[in-house]
Order: structure tokens, then sequence, then C-alpha cells
């Protein structure tokens, strides 16, 4: 399930504020309300899943959880330098649906709050299952 | 069909193995891949469900007719992620695949199904089973929407990588299966090809890297998503409209339950009795007649009618199941179970208990965390199963009038049931509150759901889900139901005695031996508003709910008094409004389902459980039924 809003263009390089310059434009048509991830500069912070909001996207960098759910949960895709996005919250607030990998995983707050992110920076190579390509690079 | 008693070919066999000693193909796949409806194509409606010696997983078995290959065994495997078991269903996976499962014969031959559209994910699973050694067929589901979205991928040059043959499939529109029976006719024929050693994959993350190596190597670009799946849940899962259609589906398949089966449970009664009256000529007046007619078929057909009903409830949950849909509900109704300490995977059996309790305990095994999978096993029963609905239905048709408020949007027989069942749910919440907060108390176990495409459910997956209900609720009714109806009829018509004239009479239904035990149990049930003929009622059903209705109707088919009553108007005399609305919460609550005590035995491993939640259940089911008829006794006054 690949979504131009989501998932990184061609090249593996996952551009934070500017996926659209690639993009055509009848696929970005719903990308204007994805709130840019916000990202002081200079400062690589690290935090966690559940502190992002919804349509931000972050690179996953480990998983503090009891080893049988973590391999579990990187059998579904969360695995280090994986590209993750919030995609929507469930009516009641939590738990909240992950784009991962090209599938939607559910996950609730405090599973979430264990799982270590970084924001995206422009420069980072994603690993190869991560390169979902643009139309462009199918053409 | 044949069954798994084959001894299990443990030893590779040292000569090539000849056409036909195959005999046992293995289904496995990541959840989702699209392995049970290619089981389907491949199987025809030559298939049955079991479970697993010993577990109560889910087997189906068939025989592979859809490809003419009747003599080999297809077994559709729960779906894993990984070889490393995470829940009760992936161990039984695994055991199979790796011939440790008892009973079940080491494969002969696996087909591994994964899904196109996420296919660097799903090999993933690729490098474990095939380092299993067993020939292998990998097939890539889905490949027409991955073609039809842009998505590529290089078929040879994957075989290669995999050492395994590769074909492009797609299950829902049977294309490209051509190859299964070919693939199938090689390996019988020839040796063994020797497993191509594939890297050793220790970790998560290391089996991740291989399989984004292999997809790049293959040339895989995986398809454009469907935006569709993400444009319903804007409105499936929206704040505000997300959990009114929640309700809202709820209650629209409870109200087509009743709008559209009491029609047709009504039809299906008459014929069900003009069969018994075309019958009745050709069976000579005396016993014979009355054991045939007033017995067994009165019993029978007094169940038998409830199956449209049955059969719709499942067309529904089925319908849900197939769509994606209750995996969003599952997301939605989190919540709410996370109040009272259970998580949102307990609401898939939860609501597969209203049609029957059976599965859906067996449904608890995809719950992680055993406390939280003990505590929805013990409140699962409390859930209004289809067998609770004949009983209801009967007593509301007898005793509550048809009024209805609003210019006829609501029922009063509408209400009255909608009160059953949130009675039961009610019920279900509230122990499951003071379990989670008592004896189960745990910490909270992750709650990880993966929420599938929306997919149109087909109607060959519906019709063969409805037929494997429909046979198990016809072979319920062909051997417990005519057994006990046979019981019943016996132990009303003895003892025998002499009349005056020395011909043999059969006794007055009270001094029957069935009518002295009720009047054992008369006295404590009596609280109740219940009478004898009720207790009997109630011990038989103990066996299985829906047994109460061909017993009531057995028992006035034997009692001159009401023989010529229908069903309805025979219950009158032994119950008051109050005292038919107790036995209405009597059933709401109690726990009266040998099936359901069988398989919370086998599912927690002891009788304690199963003992502890009868007890419980009765409990409960009493004094709710004592107060509902003092209660009833006091306003009707």
């Amino acid at each position: 399930m690949w979504n131009p809003e989501l998932n990184p263009p061609a090249g593996g390089i996952c551009e934070p504020n500017g996926p659209e310059r690639i993009l055509k434009s009848d696929q970005i048509s719903r990308s204007s309300n994805v709130l840019p991830f916000r990202q002081p500069s200079g400062v690589r912070q690290v935090l966690v899943l559940s502190e992002l909001h919804v349509g931000e996207r972050a690179v996953l960098v480990n998983l503090d959880l009891p080893e049988t759910v973590q391999n579990h949960l990187m059998h579904m895709g969360f695995v280090p330098d994986a590209l993750v996005a919030v995609l929507r919250r469930a009516p009641a607030g939590d738990p909240t649906v992950y784009a991962i990998d090209g599938m939607e995983i559910a996950l609730r707050r405090e599973t979430a709050a264990a799982i270590r992110v970084r924001p995206c920076e422009n420069g980072d190579i994603l690993p190869a299952s991560m390169l979902a390509p643009t139309a462009k690079a199918a053409r | 069909m044949s069954d798994c008693c084959t001894p299990p070919p443990f030893a590779p066999p040292v000569n090539p193995p000849e056409q036909g000693e195959l005999s046992t193909v293995v289904l496995i796949g990541p959840p989702n891949a699209g392995k049970s409806t290619l089981f389907n194509r491949l199987t025809g409606l030559r298939q049955k469900v079991a479970n697993f010696p010993g577990v109560t997983v889910e087997q189906r078995l068939g025989l592979m007719a859809g490809i003419d290959r009747d003599d080999l065994t297809l077994i559709d495997l729960p779906g894993i992620y990984s070889l490393s078991p995470y829940s009760e269903d992936a161990r039984v996976s695994i055991d199979v695949l790796k011939g440790n499962m008892v009973g079940t014969p080491r494969p002969d031959a696996i087909l591994l199904v994964l899904d196109s559209l996420h296919l660097t994910r799903q090999l993933m699973l690729a490098a474990p089973v095939l380092e299993l050694g067993i020939p292998t067929l990998v097939l890539l589901n889905m490949s027409d929407l991955m073609e039809q979205r842009g998505g590529h991928v290089d078929p040879l040059k994957l075989a290669r990588e995999l050492g395994a043959p590769v074909a492009l499939i797609s299950a829902v529109k049977g294309e490209g299966l051509d190859v299964i029976p070919r693939f199938l006719n090689r390996e019988a024929s020839r040796e063994p090809a020797k497993p191509l050693t594939l890297p050793v994959i220790g970790n998560a993350a290391s089996a991740h890297q291989w399989a984004a190596q292999v997809s790049r190597k293959t040339c895989y670009r995986a398809p454009l998503s469907e935006e569709k799946s993400r444009r319903i849940d804007d409105i499936l899962l929206h704040r505000v409209w997300g959990p009114l259609l929640f309700m809202l589906v709820v209650f629209a398949v409870f109200e087509a339950v009743f709008a559209i089966g009491q029609p047709l449970s009504d039809i299906s009664g008459d014929l069900l009795e003009k069969i018994g009256e075309l019958v009745r000529p050709f069976l000579a007046a005396g016993w014979v007649q009355s054991l045939v007619l007033d017995g067994v078929w009165k019993g029978i057909s007094s169940v038998l009618v409830f199956l449209p009903q049955i059969l719709l409830l499942f067309l529904f949950i089925g319908l849900l199941e197939d769509s994606g849909y209750l995996a969003r509900a599952a997301l939605i109704a989190d919540r709410v179970m996370q109040t009272v300490g259970l998580n949102g995977k307990a609401f898939i059996p939860l609501l597969s208990a209203y049609a029957c309790a059976v599965p859906a305990i067996m449904a608890t095994r995809t719950i992680e965390n055993k406390r939280d999978r003990l505590a929805t096993i013990l409140v699962t029963p409390f859930m209004t199963c289809s067998a609770r609905l004949p009983v209801y239905m009967m007593l509301i048709a007898a005793f509550i009038p048809n009024t209805t408020y609003l210019h006829g949007v609501l029922g009063l027989r509408t209400l009255v049931m909608l009160g059953l069942y949130l009675a039961g749910f009610v019920a279900a919440m509230t122990t499951a509150r003071i379990l989670k907060s008592s004896v189960l108390k745990s910490s909270e176990a992750p709650f990880i759901l993966e929420l599938p495409q929306y997919r149109r459910p087909t109607l060959r997956s519906l019709g063969i889900r409805l037929m494997d209900r429909a046979k198990v609720f016809l072979h319920q009714a062909g051997t417990i139901i005519l057994s006990v109806t046979l019981a019943l009829w016996v132990m009303a018509h003895l003892p025998v005695s002499h009349d005056a004239a020395g011909h043999l009479a059969t006794p007055a239904l009270a001094e029957s031996v069935i009518g002295k035990l009720g009047h054992l149990i008369e006295p404590a049930i009596a609280p109740l508003g219940f009478d004898w003929k009720i207790g009997i009622g109630l011990v038989s059903s103990v066996l299985a709910r829906e047994v109460m209705v061909s017993t009531m109707g057995t028992l006035y088919g034997a009692d001159p008094t009401t023989q010529s009553l229908s069903l309805n108007d025979a219950l009158t005399h032994d119950l008051t409004l109050g005292g038919s609305l107790a036995l209405m919460i009597f059933f709401a609550f109690a726990m009266q389902c040998t099936s359901t005590m069988a398989v919370v035995r086998r599912e927690t491993n002891s009788w304690k459980w199963p003992a502890v939640q009868f007890l419980y259940m009765l409990t409960l089911a009493w004094l709710s039924a004592f107060a509902v008829n003092h209660l009833a006794m006091m306003l009707l006054k």
C-alpha cells in the first residue's frame, strides 16, 4: 500500500518538507494537510512514537519492549530505520493506526511510547524495503 | 473424506517417490495473504472444519478436488508472521510444518502463499519455511492487483534467489492455479531437490534485511497503494461517524435477523408440520405414531425452525469478517474494552459469541496475554448466542404482546429482545471487570492489530461458511437433540401400567418418570415462578439451550391436555408473565451448553474453570430470575 503522502519518494531519500517536488500533482492533492515534522535545526532529538501527531512521519530507532513482543513487531515491519507515519487515531483517541512497510498497524499509546524514533532527515538512506517507488520511478 | 490418520513419513524416502505417494499438502502464509480463498478454490466443497487433536485450533481439511487431485489432502493452517510462535495458533502451524503435531502427518509439500502487494515483508517468512527442506511452491497472490497498480516482480529471479519454484496467481479470480497440479505432479515423480542453503537468520532485523535484499534483486516494485481502504476508514473510523456507524451496524444485524429471519422461520415451521401430517397416515396409530410424530418429529422440527435465523446471523458475521470491518470494530471497541481490563481483540470473540460461544472461545487464542484470554473465555458465554434465540423467540411469542410504539418503528417484542442482549453484554462486562481487578489481574498486554484492506466478500466463501455452520447445526439436531427427544419421550411414557380392561396404558405426564424428576427439582425453581414442566426443560437444556424448545414440544405433545395446542398456547398454562420474564433472564445468564463447557475445559486445560464458570453463571441466573419474578409479581398486582 503505497501512499505518496506517507511513503518516501524514489531513491530512498526521505524529505520531510518536500516530497511534493517529485510527485505528480494529482498524487499530492491530499498532502496539503500533512504537517511537516517539527524539527529544531541542528538538534537530532530522539523521541517516542506516541508523541507524534497525526500526519507526521519519523524513522524508527529501536524498540524497548519484552523480547517476544519486540520480535513480533519486527516481523510486522517495525525494524530499525523503517519509516513510520501516523495515520489516524481511533475514535476514542487511542489506539493509533500507524502506516509502516505498506501496512496499517494499530498500537496503544503505552506500546507506542516504548518505540523510539527520530525525525526524518534530508539524506536519510532508507532500507530497500521502504523504497516504494513513485510513479515517476516506475516509468 | 480422508482423515489425517496416515502415519507420518518422518524419514525422507530413499528411492524417488512414485506418483501418488504425495498425500498431505499444507497451505501456509502470513495472515491476510489469501490462503483461505485459495483453499476454497483448490478443494471446492469437499472440505471440513476440524480441530487439531489435543488443541482447539481449528484446521480446515479438504481433498484437492478443485484441481482433480482427490488423492491429496490439503490443510489450511492459521496465518503466521514467522516461525517463532507468538500466539497459540501460530504454535500449531509451526508444529504441523515441522511434523511435530501428533496425529497430523508431516507435510509432503508446502504451498507458501504470499501477498504480492507487500512482498518484501512477506518474504521474511519464506526463508524459515524453505529451510524446512520440504518441497515448496511459492505463490505470489493478488498478482493481478499488483500489476494493475504498477507493481512488478520477476518470478524467475525470485525462484533463483529462493531455490524454489515461484508463480504469480490470483486466488480470487482463480488465475494461474494450473501451476499447482504441475508442481505436485513433478514433486511426486522426482527426487526431492536438495534444499538451497539460505542464510541462517537469527533475528528479525537481519531477516528483514535479507528480505529487502532479495526483493531488490528480483526487481520487486511495490504497487501504488489503494487509497480506497483509507478513504473508507476516513468515514468508518471517524471520530463521530465511526462509533455511530459501529452501533448502527450491530443494530442492523440484529434487526435483519428478526425482520428477515422470522418470516422464514414461520414458513419452515409450517412446512415441517405439513411433512409430519403427510407421513401420519402411513404410520399405524398407536405408540409408533406417537413416538415418531409427537416425540421425535415435533422435537426436531421445533429446533429446525430456527435454522434460517441462525444462518442469517452467521451470514452477517461472515460479511463483517470477510470485508475487513471486524478489525476496525476491534479498534473502535478497544477503548471500551480497556475500561473493563480487556483489549480490543476480545471484541472479535465476543461478537462472534453472538453466533456461538464455541468458535468464539477458540477465537480467543489470538489474545496473547494468558490472563486476558482466560478472562475473555470466562465471560464469552454471557453473550447472547444463537442457541438462546429459539428460547427467547418461543417465550416472547407466547407472552409479549405485539404492540408497537412510535408509529410502528419500535416493537415491544424487539425491545424485550434487545434488553436480553443488553443484559448478557452487561453481565459479561461486569464479570470481566471483576475478574481483571481481582484473580486475573495482570499488566496490560500490548495491543497489536493489523488493519487489512477492505475486500468485497465473495459469495463462494460466504456460502462455504454457511454450509459449515448448517452442517454443524444439523449434526447437532440429528444427534444430541434426537437422543434427548427420544429419551424424553420414553421417560414421559413410563412406567406402563395396565388399565381396568387389561390394556397397556401410559401414565399421565405428572406420574411418568420425567414428571417425577420435574417434581423433584420443583422446590428449587418454584421461587423463580417455574413449575415442574419448565424444570424438565431446564434439566434437559443443560446439554444445549435450544433443547429447551424441543423438550417443551415433546412434553406438550405427550400430554393429552395440551396435545392439540400450539407450543405458545400450551406454555401459557405453565408460566405467568413474570415467570416467563424470569425464564428469559435465567437463559440469559445460565451456562447451559455442554459443548461450551467442553471447549473451556480443553482451552484452560483443567476442570476448575468450567466448574467455576458453571456455578457462577447458575448462581447469577437463579438470583436474577428470582428478582425478576418477584419484581414482576409486585408490579403486576
